[in-house]
């Protein structure tokens, strides 16, 4: 009896001290203290025990409810001291917090990044080209004949009569095909300069993402194929691409590639003039002088090639309604994305 | 080109819709960028006119009847013909030099850039102002009417597509026409009086006296249509494309040299005088008198081409048969034998169809683009990987942005101007810019030397939209105007090496190399201010950034790319702070250079506070930075930390990174690193110029944990050292 009370003594007092918080204080306090609680009983069985112990017995079980009771006020005490102290501590959860900056990818090269992803899904590799080219990569070996008013959609800027800047990406298929053999696969980004005025939809520098395939059996149907892949995957199923004849020297045939418009879902509206159709770019079949010029074969090889512009796909995923605001750097501007 | 649609529709036949009508020219390669609802200037016509943008291949399609012609090949329809016939041109005395009908004589000098010049007298006619109906559709098609003569010319430019010229024929010097070359020095006073100064590149049409008009761009003012006039000598000629261009790019061009330049039809030129002569007599009266002349150096047959039908299918990914193929050839105006290969015969308004691909084109664009069934190629078999500089280049940018720092896009154009403006070095080297010859402006007359400037300027227009927290890098291409071999290294897939740099020297052979400029890739941020600042919870002096913070981020991003040798040592710099200015080294290599900028800069450019900024190149770091990892085990045992101060003058002697080196370099085996983390200066304590650096040392054993004799006995060590040989007091 006297190692059973012991027993209690120390349960009850480990008890209390374990207790985190009022309730589960409470919930022991009915466990040891409470009127059906372990004190209780167990001073019911002291009537079963012989008449000479019960007095030392009594006087024991006592001691033992008076320290139990004790421990009880003193972890109530201790806990009642916590909580006032930690709500002292208390502070104003809806003042504002102290953010790390997290730097932002310019919304033209995320665009230009996701461009590449596809074509690097499709296992084309990339490759640049500087930005400064000469006159033969430029247009002699791009097929343009000499003084040809295509070269007026150009609108070059010249270093010297040799030195320019690239008006377009498509020199880069001719540095990769003197370099290597078929096949050649390659996507080729890189900044472009025309003597263009600025306005909200136009500007004298930009962004063009290259595509050069040469392999044997490359066809026109395969040029379709993969600009329909990369629609989808740039812009979601209901993205189509539309084809027709346009003219660039270095392909024959030669095609305009036009998307559906992303802003009315090819509906009509102001940005694609009512026609549903948004023109980014042109392609066609590599012509049979760009590949002669390079040494390929061309009864034995085919290959298409296409310039997709950036800037206007970066408008119209993010709603972007001015060119201009890619380039004056405004922090308001570039967090955004 | 602007189409009157009734004019159209005299030459087409057809049941389409003027909708399906441009839906179809579109989608068969002449673009119908829209329409617009003409109304006269007197109101007295309206007109719906198509605006068709023509590429500059299909100079066929610059006309009426070119427009006709080639809808009726896409639809089927087919097209007519305008109906004028002259026997006196149908007989046109033809010669191949030089012919002679009554007053008039035709003499070709120069055939390559005069292959034909037909020509026609009409004697008697009453020159006025042109009836309504010839004025409205010149008005619709956007041209001036200026009498019924030049009318009826302009007229026939419009609806064939032949450029003509009338000459007031009285005004001819012996009615002797001479096609030659200018002499040099040779002026003409034009239509539109202005004196051009002409040489041997310009062809003119010359009479004994000297050149009447500039051929194939504009008439002379001598010769003009007047009122009095009262014979007109009608040109009709065919002119090289590239010599009329060579002329038009330096003069400026003309409807008619727009057409020339992409090539006329050379059998052409009968049936428009024929077509001009029956205007002018319906509207300013007159008659032929004399047999047309035709002076024609070459017989302008159709080109014969070869296509193999096979071929054919092979690039298109179609599956056509050979009947289908030479039907829509014969749609285009093209003779087809048909047969293994079909031999085509293309007609002489095509010269742009010249080999087998130029068939195999006209096949896709009759059979419709859209009807061409998409394919997915084959080839793409192999995985598409980036290289690993691209990839380097990618996680630099990377770990920019999280470091904070916004990418940042400018222009690769720029001036000297703005190189004045933010103190860049004024040594011959800085400033030699690669310039452009034909700039838009004089602001963006060169190209980039340096990243920094426009990065400035970007803080700046911040500054100005009063946005003071400012973290911005940009990666891109500065230029150099050096030639230089080897040029192609970027496109090369394993990292460049060192790009081969001829110096311009002053006279520094070209060699084999392209003459281009030196391209190389820079990497440059600029910070200002902090978001933190001005935050409620946070010192301002705590929250901006500084030359550590910066210094930081530099060593983040190169710690990030694998460079372990990366070090900055103090360095003068004419944009940046003289106290606050670090050189980057990589190695022996210098990257570039970081630090506060130098604030008349920042006055230059009104920044309301220190800015930081570094411009490093990129190319070099790249070409050491590797984004291997290995793992290196963890370390079992616990490491000992020992404190140590030293109290040294403030000098770049006693830099940090030297006595951190000197304490290395004693600290033993056990030795795992050494940081500095207090800097203290107290002229009463330390004495003026000097100031006390605390390094915190941790030591650590693979095997056991160290014991105190053991590192109180390196420490000792590191005092000698500290003291005996690097000669600095160790505070005790």
């Amino acid at each position: 009896m006297d190692d059973k009370l012991e027993q209690l003594r120390q349960q009850a007092v480990e008890t209390f001290q374990a207790a985190a918080d009022e309730e589960q204080l409470e919930q022991a306090r009915i466990e040891y203290l409470g009127r059906h609680g372990q004190l209780r009983e167990i001073m019911k069985d002291l009537g079963s025990v012989s008449p000479e112990l019960r007095p030392a017995l009594g006087k024991l079980a006592n001691q033992v409810s008076r320290e139990v009771e004790q421990a009880f006020a003193q972890r109530q005490e201790q806990i009642a001291a916590q909580v006032a102290s930690q709500e002292a501590e208390a502070i104003d959860v809806t003042l504002p917090g102290r953010a790390p900056r997290v730097g932002k990818q310019h919304p033209l090269l995320a665009t230009l990044e996701e461009m590449i992803e596809i074509f690097l899904g499709l296992g084309f590799t990339v490759v640049e080209g500087p930005d400064v080219e000469n006159y033969y990569y430029s247009f002699e070996a791009l097929n343009y004949p000499e003084l040809h008013p295509a070269m007026d959609e150009q609108m070059t800027f010249y270093i010297s009569d040799n030195a320019l800047l690239r008006s377009q990406t498509s020199p880069v298929q001719i540095r990769v095909m003197e370099q290597q053999q078929p096949p050649v696969r390659i996507v080729a980004p890189g900044r472009c300069f025309r003597r263009d005025t600025v306005d909200a939809t136009h500007c004298h520098t930009f962004y063009q993402l290259e595509g050069l395939l040469v392999d044997e059996g490359v066809t026109f149907a395969d040029l379709k194929g993969t600009l329909e892949v990369f629609a989808r995957e740039m812009f979601g199923p209901q993205c189509h691409m539309r084809f027709r004849p346009d003219f660039f020297p270095f392909t024959e045939p030669s095609a305009e590639i036009a998307l559906t418009c992303i802003i009315c879902g090819g509906e009509g509206c102001r940005v694609c003039g009512n026609t549903g159709w948004l023109e980014v770019g042109g392609s066609g079949m590599v012509d049979p002088n760009v590949l002669a010029g390079v040494g390929y074969d061309t009864e034995t090889y085919t290959g298409y090639a296409f310039g997709v512009g950036v800037e206007r796909l970066a408008m119209l995923r993010h709603g972007i309604d001015d060119i201009r605001l890619f380039y004056t750097g405004d922090m308001r501007f570039l967090q955004q994305f | 080109m602007r189409v009157p649609y009734s004019w159209l529709k005299e030459y087409l036949q057809t049941e389409l819709s003027l909708a399906e009508l441009c839906h179809l020219l579109t989608m068969g390669g002449l673009e119908v960028e829209g329409f617009e609802e003409w109304t006269a200037q007197d109101g007295g016509a309206t007109e719906q006119i198509l605006m068709t943008s023509v590429t500059p291949n299909r100079g066929d399609l610059l006309s009426i009847i070119g427009v006709a012609r080639h809808a009726g090949a896409l639809s089927g329809d087919g097209h007519s013909q305008p109906a004028s016939s002259f026997p006196e041109v149908d007989e046109a005395l033809i010669d191949a030099n030089k012919a002679t009908a009554g007053p008039v004589t035709v003499e070709i000098v120069d055939p390559i850039g005069c292959p034909r010049y037909s020509a026609l007298l009409i004697e008697g006619i009453d020159v006025g102002p042109s009836p309504d109906w010839l004025r409205y559709r010149l008005e619709a098609a956007g041209i001036r009417s200026i009498n019924n003569v030049v009318d009826c010319t302009n007229y026939v430019v419009w609806e064939l597509g032949q450029p003509m010229h009338a000459f007031d024929f009285r005004l001819i010097k012996d009615g002797h026409i001479i096609v030659r070359r200018a002499e040099p020095g040779e002026k003409l006073l034009l239509l539109d009086d202005t004196w051009q100064m002409l040489g041997p590149e310009d062809v003119v049409i010359a009479d004994p006296m000297g050149a009447v008009a500039l051929a194939g761009i504009m008439g002379g003012a001598d010769t003009q249509m007047r009122e009095v006039t009262t014979t007109v000598l009608l040109e009709s000629a065919h002119f090289d494309p590239v010599a009329i261009r060579r002329t038009s790019l330096r003069l400026g061009g003309t409807q008619a040299s727009y057409r020339f330049e992409r090539h006329v039809d050379p059998n052409l030129t009968l049936p428009a005088l024929a077509r001009a002569a029956q205007l002018i007599l319906e509207t300013a009266g007159g008659a032929i008198t004399q047999r047309a002349l035709d002076v024609k150096t070459a017989d302008f047959a159709p080109q014969a081409i070869e296509m193999r039908p096979q071929r054919c299918n092979a690039i298109l990914g179609t599956d056509l048969d050979a009947a289908t193929m030479a039907a829509y050839l014969r749609r285009l105006g093209c003779q087809v034998e048909e047969g293994e290969p079909l031999a085509v015969c293309v007609p002489t308004f095509r010269p742009d169809i010249e080999r087998e691909i130029d068939l195999v084109e006209e096949v896709a664009i009759v059979h419709g683009y859209e009807n061409i069934s998409p394919t997915v190629p084959g080839h793409l078999v192999a995985s598409g990987r980036l290289t690993e500089v691209q990839r380097l280049r990618r996680r630099a940018g990377e770990l920019l942005r999280e470091c904070g720092l916004h990418e940042n896009l400018s222009f690769s154009m720029t001036c000297a101007a703005e190189l004045d403006r933010c103190c860049f070095p004024s040594d011959a080297t800085s400033r030699s810019l690669v310039l452009l010859s034909n700039p838009i402006s004089t602001e963006l007359s060169a190209m980039r030397r340096a990243l920094l400037p426009a990065l400035l300027e970007a803080a700046a227009r911040n500054a100005r939209q009063r946005v003071a927290d400012v973290a911005l890098y940009e990666i891109g291409t500065v230029f150099h105007p050096q030639k230089i071999v080897g040029q192609a290294s970027r496109l090369s897939t394993t990292p460049p090496g060192e790009t081969p740099v001829v110096p311009n020297g002053d006279e520094a052979p070209l060699g084999e190399g392209p003459d281009l400029p030196h391209e190389q890739q820079r990497v440059a941020a600029i910070m200002m201010g902090s978001p933190l600042v001005g935050h409620w919870n946070l010192p301002d002096e705590q929250a901006g950034v500084d030359f550590y913070y910066l210094k930081g981020i530099v060593e983040q991003m190169c710690t990030g790319l694998g460079l372990t040798r990366v070090s900055f040592v103090r360095y003068e710099h004419s944009m940046f702070h003289p106290g606050k200015c670090a050189e980057v080294t990589l190695g022996e290599r210098s990257l570039g250079v970081m630090g506060e900028i130098a604030p008349e800069v920042g006055e230059a450019y009104d920044l309301p506070g220190p800015a930081y900024a570094f411009e490093l190149s990129l190319d070099m770091l790249l070409e050491q930075a590797t984004l291997q990892r290995a793992y290196r085990p963890l370390r079992r045992y616990p490491a000992a930390e020992r404190d140590l101060a030293v109290i040294v003058p403030d000098s770049d002697d006693f830099s940090a990174v030297r006595l951190a080196a000197e304490i290395a370099q004693a600290g033993g085996q056990f030795l795992e690193s050494v940081t500095p983390f207090d800097v203290y200066a107290d002229a009463e304590q330390f004495g003026a110029e000097h100031k006390s650096i605390a390094f915190r040392l941790i030591f650590r054993a693979e095997d056991r944990t160290l014991t105190d004799d053991e590192l109180d006995g390196a420490m000792a060590e590191v005092h000698r050292h500290l003291e005996e040989r690097v000669g600095t007091e160790v505070r005790k």
